[in-house]
């Protein structure tokens, strides 16, 4: 089969890049091993946040956060966005001398989005926050959205601009022979002229059949969610300086994130929790928020995720080889840039450019000149 | 033995057992008479299990009434009871690992075990029974109604019983015999599985005392004056208009081409048990579907052993084999274990599981004539009505799966992620089989090629605080 650009993977960031792509009038195909949105893109915390992003991070992330609110416009589905505004919880004056560094850095930058918040405004927004919090940061863009629902959102926008998705369909061996590249399954041969690695926590493999090192680790991210509980947080919640993380849906539900990792064996798709850290983000959420002591955990899971060393993505051109593309490495924040990643990837493909500056995310960033 | 948690900090033992009805109960008999170290979690204050619940302290002045199957546990729990087995009663398992770990909720907090081998024996439940109305307050299973009695000793006056197969024959027989008035049984058993169960008979024949014995409860029901509607179809529960809080009162069906209808303050549903999944299934256990039994089940050799290796399954979470049956096998599980522990000659276990091992064959015939007499409509699996209730937690209906199955939803997961169904606090209990099997009929393939949920822990609601209170032990070295 053939087509103008072959993506492989079908997370958000294929999925998107399959959009724009499709959008600008380009045949495109997406491969994916398993199905569309199986993995980080179909499982993660749904958090669209904008605030306290590295500051390379900083301008695609505003770009992507202005995308999300009338995305579901755009692709004609609800993603389940809902500006909610999200707040990191400072919980002593340690970390507000943190928040007021960031600040001034923020502000000579340029940037205004982050508005830091004291004790009695804190608990404006937070009325069941504990005692011992002194005040925060809040960004009011934020909010969350639905992961499966927004990934399948582009992906069926996608196809109905004529992109064609193959689910089921692994990559195993990528050549490129003159200007072509091609790409073996087990059971098929793709052509075409452009390649983009979206592959998730397997994109270290992929990039490496396209002839580029990458110092890419990946795990599993772990999360539990709760029952229905009487409503008592609208904005999501983070804290500045500890691994707490949780929204309130609209169903009432308690999403509880964190960071902390669970074991991950990506060749078996599979990843076992780690209970003991999962304990520990209970300790967490309950010392925040006296009263989750209450909750009942319903579902407690995980997904495969990448890492870079620097916690920042891989996106641009290969460094070895023409007309590939990267797009992978999220290191555990990578949902909420799906819409400006997927663009950028089909301006570098359209145009060969774009207006956002990709050096902080080279491929090669980490080469080391001398030994 | 009932344990208690000070001398119990670090808990492990050559042999776990999850569950004490007849399968773990047989398990841990037969691995402490060759004295390995054994450990049982159960969930209930008394062992026992479905059908000998309370069997040792029942509320009933005459338990009697429960029938002879009953009372005879009673002997199995005493010895169970009298073996060196430590015991922790009211223990509720929410996580095991395929590397031989449970996690446990105990007097408030969470307790880890580890173990060389494990036996999950944690039993059967109800299947779903998706009609119309089956979600209303109102309408419980038959077995609820039986869990109420066997343990509280607690009735309903002139409830009404819908469905099919002996334990729903059972329990309105028990409810007869304490004198309480039954409006009325609905048999929804198909008149032609009468005929093709005739067809297993010849096989069937060497367990007849058995076979005769649900057709026996429905003589001594009809045989009691109570109205019995047979080979009943179109079932429809509903709440009387405006009624607020929204609640079942009457119950519509065809029966011998006439339209019935019946008021009443409660009804009771059966179709059946089936495995319950949600240990086998979060452990990643291989899983088939059981033709016969229309439901999945983990994928076991003779022994008991599962795909993934220290992890053993005895008893009805295996595939439905009866009460007797997981005596058997929880028998035969054991003794392969305490072979594999080296406490047991290879010779030593067959011979002592040969008698286990014929007995388990006889019952299996006996099985295929249950199954097929007792073999519920596909109607009453896979609804066609769009309105019918088939994810009771997230309330969703037959319309909106079908609508997700549209916008490419094609498996269990993706339904459950675009729709929530099987995402609320029953873990899917409720609606995963017929989820299986809808998705099958809407592929036209089998339900093998559609696979089941990704289940993960804890295998039920756990309480935030008691989760905060898994103690951490560091290693010595890292201090
Ligand atoms: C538990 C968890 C919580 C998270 N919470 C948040 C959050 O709140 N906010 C946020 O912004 N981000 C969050 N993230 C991160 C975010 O989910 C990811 O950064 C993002 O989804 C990555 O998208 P992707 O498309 O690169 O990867 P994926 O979704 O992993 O997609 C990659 C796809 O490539 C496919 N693939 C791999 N190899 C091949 C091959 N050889 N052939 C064909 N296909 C292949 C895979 O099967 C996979 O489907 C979280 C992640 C996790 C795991
Ligand atoms: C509601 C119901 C009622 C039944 N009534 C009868 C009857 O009256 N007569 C009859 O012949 N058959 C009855 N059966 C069928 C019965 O289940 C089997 O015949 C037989 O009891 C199977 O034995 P078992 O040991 O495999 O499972 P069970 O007897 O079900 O024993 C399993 C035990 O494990 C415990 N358990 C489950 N999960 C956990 C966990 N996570 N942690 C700790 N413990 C756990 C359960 O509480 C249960 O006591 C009933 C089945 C059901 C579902």
């Amino acid at each position: 089969m053939n087509a103008e650009v072959i993506i492989i993977g079908g997370g958000i960031q294929g999925c998107a890049s399959a959009y724009y792509l499709a959008q600008a009038g380009v045949k495109v195909i997406v491969l994916e091993k398993d199905w569309v949105s199986r993995h980080a893109s179909g499982v993660n915390a749904g958090g669209v946040r904008s605030l306290g992003r590295h500051i390379a991070e900083v301008p695609l992330s505003i770009a992507s956060i202005e995308m999300w609110q009338n995305l579901s416009e755009e692709l004609s589905a609800d993603t389940g966005f809902r500006r909610k505004k999200l707040i990191n919880i400072a919980a002593d004056e340690s970390d507000m001398q943190t928040l007021r560094a960031r600040e001034r850095q923020m502000h000579a930058l340029g940037y205004y989005h982050e508005q830091i918040l004291d004790d009695k405004e804190l608990r404006q927004h937070l009325p069941n926050v504990a005692e011992h919090c002194v005040g925060g940061v809040l960004s009011h863009t934020d909010g969350y959205a639905i992961p499966y629902h927004t990934t399948s959102a582009y992906r069926r926008a996608a196809q109905a601009l004529g992109a064609v998705f193959i689910e089921g369909e692994a990559v195993e061996n990528i050549r490129k022979v003159g200007q072509d590249w091609h790409i073996q399954s087990q059971t098929s041969d793709y052509q075409a002229r452009h390649l983009v690695n979206c592959a998730g926590a397997w994109a270290d493999k992929i990039a490496v059949m396209i002839g580029d090192n990458v110092p890419m680790s990946y795990s599993a991210p772990m999360l539990m969610i709760t029952t229905r509980m009487p409503h008592f947080a609208t904005p999501v919640v983070g804290a500045v300086s500890r691994p707490l993380s949780f929204k309130q849906f609209e169903n009432g539900t308690v999403l509880i994130g964190g960071g902390a990792k669970g074991f991950a064996d990506r060749e078996h798709n599979r990843t076992r929790l780690d209970y003991q850290k999962l304990a520990v983000g209970a300790q967490n959420v309950a010392e925040f928020f006296p009263i989750m002591k209450r909750a009942s955990i319903n579902r407690m899971w995980s997904g495969l995720e990448a890492y870079m060393p620097d916690n920042l993505p891989v996106i641009g051109f290969s460094p070895s080889s023409e007309n590939a593309l990267h797009a992978f490495g999220f290191s555990a924040h990578g949902f909420q840039m799906g819409p400006i990643v997927g663009k950028i990837i089909s301006q570098l493909i359209i145009n060969r450019k774009t207006s956002f500056d990709l050096t902080p995310f080279k491929a090669d960033r980490f080469e080391r000149k001398v030994l | 033995m009932t344990e208690s948690l000070q001398e119990t900090a670090q808990i492990s033992c050559d042999i776990l057992i999850i569950g004490a009805g007849p399968a773990g109960m047989m398990a841990a008999i037969t691995a402490c008479e060759n004295g390995a170290d054994v450990i049982v979690l159960h969930d209930k204050p008394s062992p026992g299990g479905q059908i000998y619940r309370n069997v040792d302290n029942s509320p009933l002045p005459d338990a009697n009434i429960l029938g002879e199957d009953y009372t005879q546990g009673g002997e199995l729990v005493a010895r169970f009871n009298a073996c060196s087995a430590r015991v922790f009663s009211s223990a509720s398992v929410w996580h095991v690992g395929d590397n031989g770990e449970a996690l446990f909720s105990y007097q408030g907090t969470t307790q880890r075990v580890s173990a060389l081998e494990i036996i999950v024996a944690n039993g059967a439940m109800e299947r779903p029974f998706p009609i119309e109305g089956w979600h209303l307050p109102n309408v419980m299973s038959a077995g609820a109604a039986q869990v109420m009695l066997k343990s509280d000793g607690i009735v309903s006056d002139d409830a009404v019983f819908i469905g099919t197969g002996p334990l729903l024959y059972l329990i309105v027989a028990q409810y007869l015999r304490l004198g309480v008035k039954v409006k009325a049984l609905i048999d929804t058993t198909e008149k032609a599985n009468y005929l093709k169960a005739t067809q297993q008979l010849p096989k069937a024949f060497a367990q007849l005392g058995m076979m005769t014995k649900g057709l026996g409860l429905l003589n001594e029901i009809r045989a009691s004056g109570t109205p019995c509607y047979r080979f009943v179809k179109d079932i429809q529960i509903s709440a009387a208009e405006h009624a607020k809080p929204e609640q079942a009162s009457q119950v519509t069906f065809q029966c011998a081409n006439e339209t019935v209808t019946l008021q009443a303050d409660q009804f009771f549903l059966h179709q059946g048990v089936i495995p319950n999944l949600n240990i086998t299934r979060s452990l990643g256990l291989a899983h088939h579907w059981n033709a016969q039994q229309l439901c999945w089940q983990p994928t076991l050799d003779n022994w008991g052993a599962s795909s993934v290796p220290y992890i053993s399954v005895a008893g009805d979470c295996s595939a439905i084999v009866g009460a007797i049956g997981a005596q058997n096998m929880g028998k035969i599980v054991a003794l392969n274990l305490l072979y594999r522990l080296d406490r047991l000659k290879l010779e030593k276990r067959d011979e002592l599981a040969t008698r286990a091992m014929q007995d388990m064959q006889q019952l299996n015939r006996f099985r295929a004539f249950i199954d097929s007499l007792y073999r519920p409509r596909d109607i009453h699996r896979m609804p066609e009505k769009s309105s019918v209730v088939v994810c009771r937690c997230e309330e969703q209906n037959l319309a909106q799966l079908e609508q997700a199955f549209g916008e490419q939803a094609s498996g269990p997961n993706e339904l459950k992620l675009m729709t929530r169904c099987g995402m609320g606090p029953c873990q899917g209990r409720m609606c995963g089989t017929t989820v299986s099997e809808l998705l099958a009929k809407w592929r036209n393939t089998g339900v093998a090629n559609v696979g089941y949920y990704h289940l993960r822990s804890p295998m039920r609601l756990l309480n935030l605080e008691e989760l905060a209170k898994l103690e951490t032990v560091a290693p010595r070295s890292a201090q």
